[in-house]
């Protein structure tokens, strides 16, 4: 499979899961687009009407939401990585006992109820909050932080952080150490060994937690309507209000097409621009750099070495408190006495939370639904997820680049209207069995992901390995079990557990699909918390967080989450 | 007396018996028959099933499987589903359920349900109203210079950047949006002076799009007042803030009602006119009352004179309940929605 383009087959399993799967409700998300007529019960016409479009691109309110989002997901994706490196050398560096244990620290935000996690934001920048306090500390008069692109941005990047340092984890992981020892030997300080080395050696991770935070981001939208107090608007909100409230399908959907553009455009643009910056991986010549004078480049060097232990510790110190925030908020109000669960003081202790969680048949046979759906999700998406990525990875084939866009799309469209085309075809769609109805659609979420992180992983084995295992006779099986296999262990473990999370808690979706024979767990808690969120649900969290860390140490000890024959 | 069995006879029974079978289906319960009920969750999915799905599984031997989410994603599958519902019984808002049953999606209330004789008139449009959840003022008494008494009072000199204004659509944004209108000379027909002078009241200290995000604004102390269900906010206020104060303004709450809407199409219709049935029989009301603050839908139901303080009850206070032309007010939503976003929110 070196170069050639058959090898490109591979993705064959994955691509037919999408068309399956995912072509139907984009279908009939595109029909709906191109419809002239907003009537509800209008008939479909087929034919294709530009009146949606027209009247979105010819709004400059829609325009200016379209684009300030697009901006938003550029912004929280670069921040996210930023926070991300400091965190995954971190997680790089623990010793095999306290990885889970930072695992799940990252991890918890994937945890955590949504409006729960607001609050957590909300407590942090409100007049009165933690931010404010401290500046008042120093003099400064109270500031009032929420409700605008500021407090968004940091609750997106907070949600999506896990995702970049997942994606960075493994590729960091499997770095050759000596290089850095060597680049250390000839006089490299730690800022010239991160810039030169680990840094464009990272960048297949990079590109992968680039591409999944700009998509989550841009098509985001529960937080900005938590958090944006309704003066940041994104297109996601606008896709909700017009389809879900208004009823109005046809400019949803054209909205919703207009970001899968823009995204599909975007997840191409981050795949060139890091293809620019690793020439060595398709054996381009490297571009020329621009080169500072010798004085110069010494004198920033000299800065940089200095700053850049205490750029890193703060970074880390930032990126660890914005993690572990909610896991305080969550543990404390699961136990707090009071009627809802968006309470900002302590009014008294209780076990009686845990209780009705537990003693409840119905959240347990509901999570017992979402296990088995997340279970099986992960298992079909990792089947048809690896071999892509070995296809994109190593098939010789143009359009390369335009395949691993289009198999990313799910992600590029946002979830609720991957809902609205479901609406659409619910008859047909009750006609399946209900599990595996639910199940196909949420490989089609979770496999992306998965994709993207496996993609890196792949991108980073070590050729050198299977062409010697190969001259050494051994047949492509046992060279992929051997060989492949505990190299990838890691990447597969990190990407397993990401797509159990997701399916897990997957609930925009779902909540259009579940029927009274199959509802999932997170679909309960949402329709608890459209009426009134209790503190039920910030037990479950924790419950979550504590099956975590031990699904996670359990991980480790099957697949450990780091290459044992390198320690 | 004899029966011709002429030709004509057997077509007219052979004619009539899938008809009359199928009117069987519809009218009468039969053992092992399910109901789906889509219905919002938490406390009202433990009510509903402690008052009407228990009592029921016992007595006719059916099973009643809820299906629990968001008033959306309910009313969007309904719409989708017309004519052919997986849903057998869906509870909406008050709008959404004129406008289901206007859409043919769901069924006008009929006699058929013994209790219907008890409602009040307003809550026998759009299916069956269930629960009276009024929208007033709801404020902190520390922030304000006097007691509101007015919905006038938002646009008093010491509320000037308090106001949390509630988003729109949505049962708090159209109640605050319609009140607004009425207010300064305008109406359903006449939206113009309110949204001038809502906008008048511009900064906003924010504008809130739930009950959850508004308490956590008055917990952090963002705003000062707002627009909200007096009865979450009571429990709100009895449990975590006592300076919240619900107001009773001179002009009237707004009328929100919590309907059960039996969809176009059912095969269960009388399951779900008995699940409906015991729903709005005085039980299932007094303990809505007791648990949640929601207010009667029926004239039959008696309370002790501590809790009857908190609710609306009797003719004269329905009467006083603030309604709306709702079909006008559906008409307009995109058009409101969209001048919302841009003159007051954006």
């Amino acid at each position: 499979m070196n170069g050639s383009p058959r090898a490109g087959l591979l993705a064959l399993p994955y691509g037919l899961w999408l068309l399956a799967a995912f072509a139907a409700p984009l279908g009939a998300v595109a029909l709906l687009s191109v419809q002239e007529s907003s009537e509800m019960f209008a008939p479909l016409s087929f034919v294709p009407s530009g009146a949606q479009y027209a009247e979105l691109l010819g709004d400059r309110f829609y325009l200016r939401v379209f684009f300030s989002t697009i901006a938003l997901g550029l912004v929280v994706a670069a921040v996210s990585a930023v926070l991300a490196y400091p965190l995954a050398l971190w997680l790089t560096r623990l010793s095999p006992r306290w990885k889970p244990i930072g695992f799940a620290i990252v991890l918890v935000p994937l945890l955590t109820n949504v409006v729960v996690r607001s609050l957590g934001i909300i407590l942090l920048l409100a007049p009165r909050g933690v931010v404010s306090g401290i500046g008042q500390w120093f003099g400064a008069p109270p500031i009032n932080l929420l409700f605008g692109w500021f407090a968004v941005g940091v609750a997106l990047v907070q949600v999506f952080l896990p995702y970049m340092v997942l994606a960075l984890y493994d590729v960091l992981e499997g770095q050759e150490r000596r290089l850095e020892e060597a680049a250390a030997g000839l006089g490299a300080g730690p800022a010239a060994r991160f810039w030169r080395i680990t840094l464009p050696l990272s960048l297949p991770g990079l590109r992968a937690g680039l591409i999944v935070t700009f998509l989550l981001a841009s098509t985001a939208y529960v937080s900005a309507t938590l958090i944006g107090g309704r003066k940041v608007w994104v297109s996601g909100m606008i896709v909700l209000k017009e389809g879900m409230e208004i009823l109005n399908y046809p400019l949803a959907a054209a909205l919703a097409m207009l970001m899968l553009f823009a995204s599909v455009a975007g997840t191409i643009l981050i795949g060139r621009g890091i293809a620019m910056f690793t020439p060595w991986i398709a054996d381009r010549v490297p571009r020329r750099r621009l080169s500072l004078p010798p004085a110069m480049r010494r004198a920033m060097i000299l800065i940089a070495e200095a700053l850049a232990p205490i750029v890193s510790h703060v970074l880390l110190f930032f990126a660890i408190g914005i993690l572990v925030f909610p896991l305080v908020l969550v543990a404390v109000a699961s136990v707090n006495d009071s009627p809802q669960a968006t309470v900002a003081q302590f009014l008294g202790f209780t076990w009686k939370w845990y209780g009705m969680v537990l003693q409840n048949e119905r959240y347990l046979s509901d999570a017992w639904v979402s296990l088995q759906l997340a279970l099986a999700c992960v298992a079909v998406s990792l089947a048809i997820s690896l071999p892509a990525a070995f296809a994109l990875v190593r098939a010789g084939f143009k359009g390369r680049e335009s395949l691993g866009a289009a198999l990313m799309l799910p992600l590029a469209l946002p979830g609720i209207a991957i809902g609205l085309g479901m609406l659409r075809l619910l008859q047909w769609f009750t006609a399946l069995p209900p599990f595996l109805g639910i199940l196909a659609v949420h490989v089609v979420l979770v496999a992306p992901f998965m994709l993207a992180l496996l993609r890196a992983s792949v991108a980073g084995l070590d050729r050198a390995l299977e062409e010697a295992a190969s001259g050494l006779g051994a047949p492509p099986a046992r060279m992929f079990r051997r060989i492949i296999l505990p190299q990838l262990g890691p990447g597969i473990a990190v990407a397993c557990v990401i797509g159990f999370l997701i399916s897990f808690g997957e609930v925009t979706v779902t909540a259009f699909l579940t029927t009274a024979r199959l509802q999932t767990l997170p679909v309960r808690i949402y329709a608890e918390a459209t009426f009134s969120l209790e503190n039920t649900v910030n037990a479950i969290s924790t419950i979550f967080i504590l099956m975590t860390v031990a699904l996670l140490v359990l991980v480790n000890r099957v697949m450990p989450l780091d290459r044992v024959w390198k320690r | 007396m004899r029966f011709a069995l002429t030709r004509r006879s057997v077509l007219a029974a052979s004619l009539a018996a899938p008809a009359l079978w199928g009117r069987d289906a519809v009218a009468q319960i039969r053992r092992g028959d399910e109901l789906t009920v889509g219905v919002w969750g938490g406390a009202q999915e433990r009510l509903v099933r402690e008052f009407c799905a228990i009592p029921l599984e016992r007595e006719h031997g059916v099973k009643i499987n809820f299906v629990l989410g968001g008033t959306p994603e309910r009313r969007a599958r309904a719409y989708a589903e017309r004519g052919r519902p997986s849903f057998d019984l869906i509870y909406l808002n008050i709008f959404e359920s004129r406008q289901a049953v206007r859409d043919g999606v769901t069924l006008a209330a009929s006699s058929n349900v013994p209790n219907f004789e008890n409602l009040y008139p307003v809550a026998r449009l759009g299916g069956y109203g269930v629960a009276f959840n009024p929208v007033t003022i709801v404020y902190d008494r520390r922030k304000v210079a006097a007691p509101m008494t007015s919905w006038r009072d938002f646009w008093r000199d010491d509320l000037r950047g308090k106001v949390i204004w509630p988003t729109y659509p949505g049962a708090q944004g159209t109640a605050a949006l319609l009140m607004a209108a009425k207010l300064w000379g305008g109406s359903e027909t006449n939206i113009d002076p309110a949204f001038t002078n809502i906008a008048r009241l511009r900064p906003f200290a924010a504008i809130q799009g739930s009950q959850d995000q508004l308490f956590g604004m008055f917990d952090q102390d963002i705003g000062a007042a707002s627009v909200e269900f007096g009865s979450f906010t009571r429990t709100y206020a009895e449990s975590r803030n006592p300076n919240i104060v619900i107001a009773d303004p001179t002009e009237g709450q707004a009328i929100a009602t919590n309907v059960a809407c039996i969809t176009t199409g059912t095969t269960k219709q009388a399951l779900a006119e008995a699940f409906v049935n015991l729903h709005i029989g005085p039980d299932c009301q007094r303990a809505y009352a007791e648990r949640i603050y929601y207010s009667p839908t029926i004239r039959n139901v008696t309370f002790p004179p501590e809790l009857a303080a908190k609710l609306v009850l009797g003719e004269a206070a329905v009467a006083k309940l603030v309604d709306f032309n709702w079909d006008i007010v559906i008409q307009n939503q995109p058009r409101w929605s969209s001048r919302f976003t841009r003159e007051i929110a954006g």
